[in-house]
């Protein structure tokens, strides 16, 4: 029986655990606490490319030539919070976009069958800078190490780096595109039986630029001044159809940037939202010593309302595991920011329930 | 983020981490990947560590907050930002490297993640269909058919056996059949 085979197979798998682990738990519970600081996302890549800066790297070349640079219309000085402003326009067989993001400094997408297999991330305008020796690419939170000269993309230069193996490729005047590559090195990559390196340069000159397909939002905020926008948001594709935003940060004319909270800093008196599908047992955590919980409704919705303070500042947290089928939590941090998370939901957010054909893409309005 | 709060997660997480590690690298075929799924787990469970101290099996939540993680199931982005970068480790050879087991390995490395969990779930952690539902956030009924699916396709990839039974027909042949109480109600 075949099943008999597959307990084999997986006790067999399972037996082989290597007794050398990459995984450390330090840096899980540094990540873990950031993210529940809601850290901004895009800075927290530099941490983990500075540790990979001491892995060993098989090819041992010098620094590249500068090459040509781009011409021709700039890179966009920053980028729209609703709109990817690149795409993946081809991938492997069997690989699809399956999560991304925006920030006004990024736009980063991942695609995989398994895990993160191609990271693509774009830069706006002036965010990366090639040093005087084009050794270096230095990016936000990223100091990407050149190793050689790429063959060029669309007409344009571009290196490989490492030790993480990535492509750079300059997309524009002033603006930059990395891509990781599922690889444990460039050695690997470079003189892969699968061509690695040929199917990376394929997706990288694929890469669309300035598209419009536009996010959907499962939540709708309206009434609110003026000045609120969106900011930093984070998506998932679930089936590679819409482009659903699931995280983003609303900020206000009084919102303020801390960079010395936490590792990277944090948003005070800008609500961060996670909204999606609920999952069936999702809940709103039930216990934690440090936190003044209090359970009501609002909108028709059991939520729990929770203050408590990190990293030196207060915070409010409402949360509600089960509402129409989504689960969402508003955080907003700071202790005079004239927002009330509970009004805020109470008064201004309205739920657009689990059918993405229903959600919207203009979420402030 | 208090000081017990680590100190419980910590203890936690060294007391399961190679029975994580385990489950991560049979879902992933591959221990470099494993790592990777094991550590953006970790960071999940630090964030909820509220919930998975109050759940009434912290480990059947670990599992499920890992199995969920492999199948992307509202995948975040923050995973892509945990993702290790360091050596790849030293994999030993599998034990029995002869043909059959390399062609059922590929063919379970083939199916897609959600089958894969699914069989993991049904054939190495030996739940039945209600539990491996709970955890991949679906129906049992859903199990039940991934499973088939995940069981066709690999039989098809194997080809079909020498003498073939009626239960290891070639797929297309006949629709696989499940128990009628589902095979983890066994």
């Amino acid at each position: 029986m075949i099943e008999s085979q597959l307990r084999t197979l997986f006790a067999q798998i399972a037996s082989g655990e290597p007794a050398r682990s990459r995984v450390n738990t330090q840096l899980a519970r540094r990540a873990g606490r950031a993210r529940l600081r809601r850290r901004r996302t895009w800075v927290a890549g530099g941490s983990v490319l500075a540790a990979a800066a001491v892995a060993a790297l098989a090819v041992g070349v010098g620094p590249a030539r500068p090459g040509p640079a781009a011409t021709g219309p700039a890179a966009p000085r920053q980028f729209s919070p609703l709109v990817p402003y690149a795409s993946f326009g081809w991938l492997p067989p069997g690989v699809s976009l399956y999560a991304g993001g925006i920030t006004p400094a990024e736009t980063y997408m991942d695609a995989g069958r398994v895990g993160p297999d191609w990271a693509l991330g774009v830069y706006a305008r002036g965010q990366c800078h090639l040093t005087g020796s084009a050794s270096v690419l230095n990016c936000p939170g990223s100091k990407l190490r050149i190793r050689q000269r790429a063959p060029d993309v669309a007409g344009h230069r571009a290196f490989w780096t490492g030790p993480g193996p990535r492509i750079v490729w300059q997309y524009a005047r002033g603006g930059w595109a990395s891509m990781a590559i599922p690889a444990p090195n460039l050695s690997a990559v470079l003189h892969s039986k699968q061509d690695l390196a040929g199917t990376a340069l394929r997706i990288a000159r694929g890469v669309r630029y300035g598209v419009t397909t536009r996010l959907v939002f499962p939540a709708r905020f309206s009434g609110l001044p003026r000045q609120w926008q969106v900011h930093d948001i984070s998506f998932y594709v679930p089936d590679g159809g819409l482009l659903r935003a699931d995280q983003y940060m609303l900020t206000t004319g009084s919102s303020r940037f801390h960079p010395r909270v936490g590792d990277t800093g944090v948003w005070t008196g800008a609500p961060y939202i996670i909204v999606g599908p609920a999952l069936r047992k999702s809940t709103c955590t039930p216990h934690d010593p440090a936190t003044k919980n209090t359970s009501e409704i609002i909108n028709g919705y059991r939520v729990v309302l929770k203050r408590f303070h990190i990293g030196g500042l207060p915070m409010q947290e409402l949360c509600g595991a089960h509402a129409d089928g989504l689960a969402f939590d508003i955080q907003v941090f700071g202790a005079h920011t004239g927002i009330d998370v509970a009004s805020l939901f109470r008064d201004h957010m309205r739920l657009l329930g689990t059918n993405p054909a229903d959600w919207t893409t203009n979420p402030i309005g | 983020m208090n000081h017990s709060r680590d100190a419980e997660y910590s203890e936690y997480v060294a007391a399961r981490l190679s029975s994580l590690r385990r489950l991560a690298g049979v879902l992933c075929g591959d221990w470099d990947r494993a790592d990777d799924l094991v550590q953006a787990t970790l960071v999940t469970l630090y964030v909820r560590w509220g919930r998975v101290r109050a759940a009434a099996h912290p480990d059947a939540y670990a599992r499920a907050v890992l199995v969920r993680e492999f199948t992307h199931e509202r995948r975040s982005v923050w995973v892509r930002r945990v993702r290790l970068t360091g050596t790849v480790s030293d994999c030993p050879a599998a034990a029995a490297d002869h043909d059959a087991v390399l062609d059922l390995r590929a063919a379970v490395a083939a199916l897609p993640a959600r089958q894969r969990a699914t069989l993991v779930l049904r054939f190495y952690c030996d739940l039945n269909v209600d539990q491996a539902a709970e955890i991949l956030g679906c129906s049992p009924g859903t199990v039940k058919s991934q499973t088939a699916r995940a069981l066709q396709a690999v039989r098809r990839a194997l080809g079909p056996a020498p003498a073939a039974g009626p239960a290891d027909r070639p797929a297309g042949a006949a629709d696989y059949q499940i128990n009628p109480g589902g095979p983890g109600h066994d």
